[in-house]
């Protein structure tokens, strides 16, 4: 059974398709097989984050005028065997898809992959609808910062409504000495508020923004960095291992505040 | 000893133009009733402004879904449409809500020709109830204009009302979770939240002043009750206990709640909770 997971956040520019990109590189460095969906159409930015873009050959909506075979639009990454990307259309906008025809599209991609993950749009209209559509999970991409949460929150009321009842959070772009000084929303606060599981924490970290620009995924790139780390682990938590939290403080605080992280106290 | 953190009384509004009274009915409601289960869409009167289907379909998934199941299952569902336009396909999809929860769509209750027909031919039951033909040679009484102040069954939510949702209820809503900030719930009665009120919460929003909010944790951005509006304290404290917000002669104020009804009685000539002696 392969398994749909949609990344979101309402809220734009906090990091929902560079976790894509990374995210679906982890797991694809386990040995699964991924498919990743570009649902932003008309700002497609995925292939760029992956460095596939002069690949492109097809979209999916080329796929959905029957331009095109859906294996033929799928973008295979030479270097990370089993991941795909399927790409959106750059010169037309959200409302050329419609919820169905993403549904159709999705169904058929999950005959031949371990997971189809799919990269949101911001926003929660028909772009949204579109790429929540088939999910049957979801993961919750926000910042500590007041707006983004208060977005997740509200998307997270609108996929219950939507029946995607396993949903998970990243906390993206976390700075630990800020939250130290008190400066910065923690971890502990986002989750209090939004009341669903926990399974990553991405320090803000250079090394995502060269990876970024080089359009080449972390665990490719620099598989060392704190960041690779981090997504390495959510790939195993979605595989159902249990791996504890980073400790992005390791070189301040005492032993005690380190062994609360640790078992999450 | 009664702990009163000062809700700023300095932002009660009295004028009367700045109304903050609800006009209701403008939602999805539930009532069961022989043994069956009445889905009430709002009229297309009770609603000026008309709420797409998508919207109604939303609130009627919504209300079936969290509220608590007070109906054994499979029990039937007679939808209430009054005057509104229903087609075959929003049929169907209420008839989905309902399945997934347990529910069987049986009866649509009309007062139009093409409704009624779109029922029919998707094989439910049609409870006709037309207007009353202009041209009958009776007189028909008019609808009475005095709209009676009862106030509905309690609503019972379990669930965290999130940002942007609002829950409306003619009578007291009673939420076991919390409400986040951006999250709204409006009753005509009491508003009870077990759990943190983080979002805003009118209770009394037909008028009535006797109604409170009780929450577990008041970390609200705003309270209303009846026309009146605070905003929070400047400063919040450390230690919540549940506390209890109620108009005083002076606007809303708070107090802790597990001792408010023996320190507290309501006037009715002054219209406000007043200190016992």
């Amino acid at each position: 059974m392969s398994r749909i997971i949609v990344i979101t956040s309402g809220k734009g520019g906090v990091g929902k398709t560079t976790v894509t990109s990374n995210l679906g590189a982890a797991i694809a460095n386990l040995g699964r097989k991924v498919a990743l969906v570009d649902a932003d159409f008309g700002l497609r930015n995925l292939d760029l984050l992956l460095g596939l873009e002069e690949r492109v050959v097809y979209t999916a909506l080329d796929v959905l005028a029957g331009e095109c075979r859906l294996a033929q639009a799928l973008v295979k990454d030479k270097r990370l065997n089993g991941l795909v990307l399927l790409p959106a259309a750059q010169n037309r906008n959200k409302e050329s898809v419609e919820p169905e025809q993403m549904k159709t599209i999705i169904t058929a991609l999950a005959k031949g992959y371990d997971y189809i993950i799919v990269d949101s749009p911001a926003g929660i209209e028909l772009g949204f609808r579109n790429s929540i559509v088939a999910a049957k999970e979801a993961l919750i991409v926000t910042t500590p910062e007041i707006a983004a949460v208060r977005d997740a929150d509200r998307v997270i009321g609108l996929l219950e409504a939507e029946g995607v009842s396993k949903i998970n959070l990243i906390v993206n772009r976390i700075k630990p000495h800020m939250i130290e000084e008190n400066k910065m929303m923690s971890v502990e606060d986002v989750l209090e508020l939004l009341g669903v599981p926990l399974i990553g924490v991405i320090p803000d970290n250079e090394a995502v923004i060269v990876s970024t620009n080089k359009g080449e995924p972390l665990i490719l790139g620099d598989p060392g960095s704190l960041p690779a780390l981090a997504f390495k682990n959510i790939a195993q938590r979605l595989e159902g291992e249990k791996v504890p939290f980073l400790n992005f403080a390791s070189d301040q605080g005492n032993i005690l505040t380190k062994l609360r992280r640790i078992f999450g106290g | 000893m009664i702990i009163e953190p000062g809700v700023s009384m300095d932002e009660t509004i009295e004028d009367a133009s700045a109304s903050h009274l609800v006009g209701f009915c403008s939602q999805v409601q539930i009532k069961i009733e022989d043994n069956r289960v009445l889905l009430i869409l709002p009229t297309a009167e009770e609603m000026p402004l008309e709420l797409p289907w998508s919207e109604i379909w939303q609130e009627i998934k919504y209300l079936v879904k969290q509220r608590e199941q007070s109906w054994p299952a499979n029990a039937a569902v007679c939808l209430v449409v009054g005057d509104r336009l229903i087609d075959n396909r929003q049929l169907q999809s209420v008839e989905e809500v309902l399945t997934e929860a347990k529910l069987r769509l049986s009866a649509i209750r009309t007062s139009r020709r093409q409704t009624a027909v779109a029922a029919a031919t998707a094989g439910y039951s049609v409870e006709q109830n037309l207007l009353p033909n202009p041209l009958s040679l009776f007189d028909v009484p008019p609808p009475s204009t005095e709209p009676v102040e009862m106030l509905a069954e309690p609503l019972y939510l379990k669930n965290t009302v999130r940002s942007g949702l609002e829950v409306r209820h003619p009578g007291t809503i009673i939420i076991l979770g919390d409400v986040n900030p951006g999250g709204t719930v409006i009753a005509a009665g009491d508003v009870f939240v077990w759990g943190r009120l983080r979002g805003m919460a009118h209770a009394g929003a037909r008028g009535n002043q006797m109604s409170q909010i009780m929450a577990l944790q008041m970390e609200f951005t705003q309270l209303r009750i009846a026309n009146s509006v605070a905003r929070p304290p400047q400063k919040l404290p450390h230690n919540f206990v549940p506390e209890i917000a109620f108009m005083s002669k002076t606007g809303i104020n708070l107090a802790r709640a597990s001792d408010f009804m023996k320190t507290h009685s309501f006037l009715l000539s002054e219209d406000c909770w007043v200190k016992k002696n």
